[in-house]
């Protein structure tokens, strides 16, 4: 999802900026065209939010969001991904505990979370068994089609 | 006004609706397939929400999905581009009882206008000709065989939920009905998920000429002229023309006023478009309404001067149309030509990545397409691609800079249509303006 600026048709959008950063992984990237400039700075502790970039090439784990995990589990975690475009909710209701917490051991065909699209709860179910790595997407926030919700390190 | 406005279509129209929402100060969001993420509309526009994978039924279709983005993402109001969901009358209703604005007409404009059969009833009642055939849907193929044989042949059998050129079968002879009826049932089944069927008499070298019309919620409507678009490929339109050449005053002003007979039988609210077949006598009948924008609504805007998606979206908002017939003034010729990623001689799609785009420029020249090097046209959608209009003081002008600008323009990676319009611009059926729906699909 993207809530960006606009920019005329061969300047650098910020997203294409942040995607060379990573890329490349560079702490800061300066950028000046037409009189803007646009600074890109990398935070180590940076917490990603639903307007983080997409990864460049699908599958890319590097860019994900894994800072704190072991490199050699980090590839080998699985993305769990929003199946629709809705709202992210991690527990049934708002005085209820999280359906799944980082940490917690999870059964395919478990439920992970639940996503309302046109006031209907979609409850989300794993398609593995595995312990939940990282959770992607704070409650109540909108996800579109295809983003990582879940970072799932699978197990027998 | 609306604060922001989800684009539910892609391509060239959903970067046309954008440029209106720009110019109005309107936020847009587009909503897009996970083929269309890097296309040239989702990176221009403010907001940008996938909502299903490529097949479009799982995206552009999905009306759940459609609904939640523009709940997600705050949208007062869907434009809903053409195709897709644009005459989807469950749509406008699920939006209606979402509280969200469709830009366009009523539900139930929709919906009447969308059974071919009931909507030439309807034309009929309001005075409107209509070619001879049956009342409304027939019943079996034994009715059908009695109507066409009152009328005589030939005739056309349609699919009442039919348009876009689909769903239809001529039948010349008594023999021939039995089989095309089973043909065209399935068809439409498949297609329009309903085997309903009517039948008219088939009009042999007929132009299509459409009206164009605009009218808002207090009843006030007018018609912005016609439009030719009789060069056709298999019911495809591949070039559009303003005004229709060829035509008397009086045949335009009997289908302008039919047009606004039907769109005010239906209190029709937004733009949308008559259409009739014009046989060589002059003598014209309705055929249907399309409930939408064009792909050819430039060819008015050039001969006009009105932007007819900002007027959608005013329309839409409630405001009022704010002027009358007599301020609709229309200068010179325009044309459009439909570049679509085809095999100029097969028509087969060729779709592929676009290595080089250099779209043609200079004067009275506008190009609408989502084209840049490097994009990669996709599969699973039509195959438009550009759509190229000028205008000119009249229509010599306008052919004369239809060529210019075709012969400048530069697409490779994929094969195009532009071969079949340079040829097509140069055969003189068409620059004498006497050419008719199935000539040209003869001759060229």
């Amino acid at each position: 999802m993207r809530g960006g600026s606009g920019k005329g048709s061969g300047a650098w959008t910020p997203r294409e900026l942040v995607e060379l950063a990573v890329q490349h992984d560079l702490a800061e990237l300066e950028v000046e065209q037409g009189g803007t400039r646009i600074r890109v700075v990398r935070e180590r502790s940076a917490q990603a939010g639903e307007r983080a970039p997409r990864a460049a090439a699908p599958g890319a784990a590097g860019a994900l969001p894994t800072e704190g995990l072991e490199p050699a589990l980090e590839a080998s975690l699985v993305k769990v991904e929003a199946p629709m475009v809705g709202t992210f909710y991690r527990a049934p209701g708002p005085d209820t505990a999280p359906f799944v917490s980082e940490g917690d051991l999870i059964k395919e065909g478990q439920v992970l979370c639940i996503i309302e699209a046109m006031k209907l709860m979609n409850e989300i179910e794993s398609k593995l068994t595995g312990r939940v790595a990282k959770v992607l997407v704070e409650n109540g926030q909108p996800v579109e089609f295809g983003q990582p919700l879940f970072l799932v390190e699978p197990r027998r | 006004m609306f604060h922001k406005i989800l684009i539910a279509n892609r391509g060239e129209i959903a970067l046309r609706i954008l440029r209106a929402c720009r110019e109005m100060g309107i936020r847009a969001v587009i909503a897009h397939s996970t083929a269309d993420a890097a296309s040239l509309p989702v990176r221009l526009a403010d907001e940008s929400i996938c909502i299903g994978p490529a097949e479009s039924r799982q995206s552009y279709l999905n009306i759940p999905s459609i609904i939640s983005a523009a709940a997600v993402t705050d949208s007062e109001a869907i434009h809903p581009g053409y195709g897709l969901l644009s005459e989807n009358a469950a749509f406008a209703e699920i939006c209606r009882a979402c509280g969200i604005t469709f830009i366009g007409p009523s539900p139930e404009a929709i919906r009447i206008m969308g059974d071919k059969a009931q909507a030439r009833e309807m034309a009929r009642q309001a005075g409107a000709p209509v070619v001879p055939g049956s009342d409304g849907a027939l019943r079996g193929l034994d009715e059908a065989q009695r109507v066409a044989d009152s009328i005589g042949y030939p005739v056309m059998i349609k699919a009442a939920a039919g348009g876009g050129g689909r769903g239809m079968r001529i039948v010349s002879e008594r023999d021939a009905l039995a089989r095309a009826w089973a043909t065209c049932q399935s068809e439409a089944t498949k297609a329009f998920a309903s085997g309903e069927l009517y039948l008219e008499k088939f009009v042999d070298e007929a132009r299509h000429v459409e009206v164009q019309v605009l009218g808002d919620r207090n009843g006030i409507r007018v018609h912005l002229g016609e439009r030719d678009c009789s060069v056709q490929r298999r019911h495809q339109k591949l070039l559009e023309e303003s005004p229709a050449p060829t035509i008397s005053a009086e045949t335009r002003a009997g289908l302008c006023k039919a047009a606004l007979a039907v769109a005010h039988a239906v209190n029709y609210v937004s733009a949308g478009t008559v259409e009739f077949l014009v046989d060589r006598g002059g003598r014209y009948s309705f055929i249907e309404m399309n409930t939408r924008i064009q792909v050819e609504h430039p060819v008015t805007e050039m001969v006009t001067g009105v932007d007819l998606v900002r007027e959608q979206i005013r329309l839409a908002a409630g405001e009022s149309l704010g002027y009358a017939q007599s301020a609709v003034q229309m200068s010179g010729h325009a044309i459009e030509c439909r570049v679509n990623a085809e095999d100029p001689e097969t028509f087969v799609p060729s779709p592929g990545r676009v290595t080089a785009w250099v779209p043609p420029g200079g004067p009275k020249v506008r190009v609408d397409s989502h084209m840049m090097a490097g994009y990669t046209v996709p599969p699973h959608y039509d195959s438009l691609i550009a759509k190229i209009i000028v205008h000119g003081r009249d229509r010599a002008e306008a052919i004369a800079r239809m060529h210019r600008a075709l012969a400048e323009t530069i697409v490779e990676g994929v094969k195009t249509t532009i071969p079949y319009h340079l040829k097509l611009l140069s055969d003189p059926a068409f620059l004498s303006g006497e050419f008719t729906l199935p000539r040209m699909e003869r001759n060229l």
